[in-house]
């Protein structure tokens, strides 16, 4: 949801929420083990659980800066 | 054919949907081969549009529609992109969901529809501050599970 809250607020943001199970191939790539987990531009960033609308935002700021 | 969504989650969903504001625009990619879920998410995404007229939907396939599969960045079936509408013109604000958004996934979809319809992220004013200094591109894939 904070996800496609950014990429609503966001020209330079997209946000896809996949479903883990039915593309196991790709969370096994980034390997998911606790959901949801946020992958930034291909790895570059990650989070963990739900967290604050700060902490995705200096991860993002970290990935893409 | 048995409904997915049961009369009282129907008129839940219905209830929330007066806080709807500007059209939104679902676009279903589906896939005619190798797709597990691809009917049961088009049902379902069917039966949510049909409790608003708010909503619409456009049902598109990967292989047929490659061009539009493509311009809006879906590679993964079922997809699921929730654009804002105005008149003809389609926005589109990269907010997409892969595979069936049932369970938990069901309330994200609901209020990703409603984002999308208020037109308006609600985040922090510093937030959109920072948001808005972005230089490169991001691209988040959120992994959720069902349960």
């Amino acid at each position: 949801m904070l996800a496609h809250q950014m990429a609503l607020e966001s020209p330079m943001i997209e946000a896809e929420m996949v479903e883990a199970t039915e593309f196991s191939e790709l969370s096994n790539r980034f390997s998911v083990s606790g959901v949801p987990q946020t992958t930034i531009n291909v790895g570059a960033g990650m989070v963990v659980g739900a967290v604050p609308e700060v902490q995705l935002l200096e991860e993002i700021q970290k990935a893409a800066g | 054919m048995t409904k997915l969504l049961n009369e009282e989650v129907s008129d839940q969903v219905r209830e929330v949907f007066n806080g709807l504001k500007e059209p939104v625009q679902v676009l279903f990619f589906g896939k005619e081969s190798d797709c597990d879920y691809c009917d049961d998410t088009l049902q379902l995404i069917n039966e949510i549009v049909d409790l608003s007229d708010k909503l619409d939907l456009d049902v598109k396939d990967m292989q047929k529609d490659a061009d539009s599969a493509k311009q809006y960045k879906v590679d993964k079936a079922p997809g699921l992109v929730i654009a804002g509408r105005d008149g003809e013109r389609i926005l589109d604000y990269g907010i997409r969901f892969a595979g069936i958004p049932s369970g938990h996934e069901f309330s994200s979809l609901i209020n990703s529809l409603l984002l999308v319809s208020g037109r308006d992220s609600g985040l922090n004013q510093n937030t959109r501050q920072a948001l808005s200094e972005l230089t490169e591109p991001v691209d988040m894939l959120v992994f959720v599970t069902p349960t």
